[in-house]
């Protein structure tokens, strides 16, 4: 069953064709990655597909409702209901400590629950740093509290953008791992990413040229 | 945890954990919170401090009596009790009455009067010496000093001599003091004028005769002739000539016109009477006004009453700190009262203090206004800078799903909270600021108002939210997919 189905969807900038009829789609519960070099068009889908953006031709059905045409303040909603984002700069706010970076995710979700967010502090690795500051962890720690963040509200989709792009091996790995633990959970997952390495990890990855879809490849290697 | 707590958390932990930016903001609150404060509370305290500096400037509402009625101190009592006892910067009461000054045959107007109270409604009044504070004591206007020559610590003596017509010529109506007048006809036909004064025991104490019509050489001596005069010193009237005085010795017309007009001032339809009393006073203080004070003499009320015989008052000057419409209340009071007493404003100098007041009222409120005015542009300048600081957080949160509503809460919240912050310690420094300039400006302390607590925070957060309207709009524009792309 798919979740997520790009169909035909361009984005026009002027002159400049960031997606030219691209079609996608994405099945409940599937891990994908997206590839491809710079202008490529990923952030350009990154932002429709996470609801900070429309298209501007086509259709773009989030859980089978079209989100092409839907309010930017309704496109807040469905965000907010639907997806997890995960970035590359981490992006914490600075004077919260990472418990309550977490707990405001919930904030805007439904209601705060410091022991809920502790808990997925905990699945991440961080229970014993709830209370730092951002200044305080480092860049692995810290993203680690983002994915935290992301599953707290239990999304139906993982939108990550280079995820792991500002991160050494080791904590490279850690998060890897914990996209494993929610990929086996059932979380859908969408990875953009430049890591070749970070890609093979998926199911399939779909490689972006030109705002156009170049290739899709299935990776025979996944879950061996 | 509710919504609220984790919104009043991430406010106060943006307020404490990011500090400098924050500080600038609740100081530029603070300093205008405090010039609000401030300056409101020497507004409403000026008046009250006005009001005391002009009451310097002398009297502005008088009292005088109602027509034929008298006015006495029992009576001012009274109707000073329809003023506030608080707003009564003094009453002093004033009775006019000439006297003579016995040894220099002058006479001035006195006036008996209340010196405590002189000192409250005419603190211009400028003494050499002291204001006396004893019976028989006397301040002297400096023109009347000047003139007789008296300085601080002279004796002074004062008679009062009423004038007293009386109708009724029965004997015993002739009272101590009587004086009395007759003429007859002498030599020549020509009428003889004899002027006596009674003493206190009716008998006759001085006479004055006018025989200039009479030959000089004979009827005419009876003007220089000591001896003759002094027969009739002591003597009861009606005189008989041959028994209790004996005539001129070649002139028996004259001297028996001189008893007939004696005897005939008896039955007369009119004579003065003069109830004297003289006190013994000493100087205690020259008076320098520069106005017309200086031309009386002053004395209590009390020996005013002694030598007067009355215990009444001719004017109350009044000194009320109040505007002009608690004033106007005041006379309307005092007429409902009606006491015998007519109230009037003196309105030149009421006017004029309403003036200043309502110009330095203004004056007051257009400084704050502008006050307030610098205070939302400062703070809406550093709530802008705190904005584009934060643009990846604002684009963070709306990433994570927060509304509009949400991120304009939150701005609003820490500018209302710094508001609150800010009002508060604008009210506490605001009472110093207003109690310094008070202190050196008017030389008093001022009250706190309770009331301008609650007012000045309220005013500090709406300013402060007023200010954060810009920025927020501008927060509120701001993009969610900014935070995806990368640095």
């Amino acid at each position: 069953m798919s979740l997520l189905e790009l169909k035909n969807v361009s984005k026009i900038y002027g002159e400049l064709k960031a997606l030219d009829h691209v079609n996608i789609h994405v099945d409940q519960g599937e891990w994908v990655a997206i590839m491809g070099p710079s202008g490529s068009g990923k952030s350009t889908m990154m932002n429709i597909i996470g609801c900070m953006d429309k298209p501007s031709v086509g259709e773009v059905l989030l859980d089978g409702v079209d989100i092409s045409k839907e309010s930017s303040k309704k496109l807040t909603d469905i965000r907010r209901d639907k997806i997890g984002l995960i970035f590359q700069q981490f992006h914490m706010v600075n004077y919260l400590t990472a418990v309550e970076n977490v707990m405001v995710s919930q904030y805007y979700h439904s209601m705060p629950d410091e022991e809920e967010a502790l808990e997925a502090l905990g699945r991440v690795g961080l229970r014993d740093r709830a209370r730092h500051l951002p200044s305080q962890l480092s860049g692995g720690e810290q993203q680690r509290v983002c994915v935290a963040r992301a599953l707290i509200n239990h999304p139906e989709l993982i939108l990550a953008d280079e995820p792991t792009g500002n991160l050494d091996e080791a904590n490279e790995n850690i998060v890897l791992d914990l996209f494993r633990q929610l990929h086996n959970e059932g979380t859908t997952l969408i990875v953009v990413t430049h890591d070749p390495e970070v890609a093979e990890a998926a199911q399939r990855t779909i490689v972006l040229e030109h705002g156009r879809v170049a290739r899709e490849v299935i990776n025979e290697n996944f879950g061996k | 945890m509710t919504k609220r707590r984790m919104f009043l958390r991430m406010i106060t932990a943006s307020l404490l954990r990011r500090r400098s930016r924050m500080l600038i903001a609740l100081l530029s609150i603070g300093i205008g919170a405090t010039i609000l404060s401030g300056l409101v509370t020497i507004y409403y305290d000026v008046p009250r401090q006005m009001g005391a500096q002009f009451r310097s400037y002398g009297a502005n509402m008088i009292l005088l009596p109602e027509g034929q009625k008298e006015m006495s101190p029992d009576s001012l009592h009274e109707t000073l009790k329809l003023i506030p006892e608080d707003q009564l910067v003094g009453a002093t009461p004033y009775r006019y009455v000439r006297l003579d000054m016995t040894l220099r045959q002058q006479s001035f107007t006195s006036a008996g009067t209340d010196f405590s109270q002189v000192q409250k409604t005419s603190p211009y009044f400028s003494v050499e010496g002291r204001y006396p504070e004893n019976d028989r004591e006397v301040l002297v206007g400096k023109e009347i000093a000047d003139t007789i020559g008296v300085k601080v610590n002279s004796p002074m003596q004062l008679t009062y001599k009423p004038t007293v017509t009386v109708s009724d010529h029965a004997e015993d109506d002739w009272v101590a003091g009587a004086t009395l007048a007759g003429s007859a006809e002498g030599w020549n036909n020509s009428l003889v004028t004899v002027t006596a004064v009674l003493d206190g025991d009716k008998k006759i104490a001085s006479i004055e005769i006018d025989a200039s019509t009479q030959t000089e050489e004979y009827g005419g001596r009876a003007m220089t002739d000591l001896n003759f005069q002094k027969q009739f010193i002591g003597k009861s009237l009606p005189l008989t000539l041959g028994e209790d005085v004996d005539a001129l010795t070649g002139a028996t017309v004259t001297s028996t016109a001189i008893v007939d007009a004696l005897n005939t001032s008896r039955n007369a339809s009119q004579a003065t009477v003069a109830a004297e009393r003289t006190g013994y006073f000493t100087v205690t203080g020259i008076l320098e006004t520069g106005g017309e004070e200086e031309s009386y003499v002053f004395i209590s009320l009390s020996d005013m009453a002694y030598l007067t015989g009355e215990n009444k008052l001719d004017v109350a000057e009044l000194s009320i700190s109040a505007n002009a419409d608690q004033l106007d209340a005041y006379v309307n009071a005092i007429t409902e009262a009606d006491a015998g007493v007519i109230p009037r404003l003196v309105k030149r100098v009421t006017r004029s203090e309403t003036a200043v007041l309502s110009k330095l009222q203004a004056l007051v409120f257009l400084v704050t206004a502008v006050v307030l005015l610098l205070t939302m542009i400062c703070v809406s300048t550093t709530m802008m800078a705190v904005v584009s600081e934060r643009r990846r957080e604002i684009g963070l949160r709306k990433a994570l799903g927060a509304s509009d509503n949400s991120i304009r809460a939150e701005f609003l919240g820490e500018g209302m909270f710094l508001g609150g912050l800010g009002g508060i310690m604008g009210s506490i420094l605001g009472f110093v600021f207003a109690q310094v300039v008070s202190v050196n400006v008017f030389g008093s302390s001022i009250m706190f108002q309770p009331l301008l607590l609650p007012i000045t925070v309220i005013v500090s957060m709406v300013i402060a939210a007023l200010s954060c309207l810009l920025p927020i709009k501008r927060a509120v524009a701001i993009d969610p997919a900014l935070v995806l792309k990368g640095e």
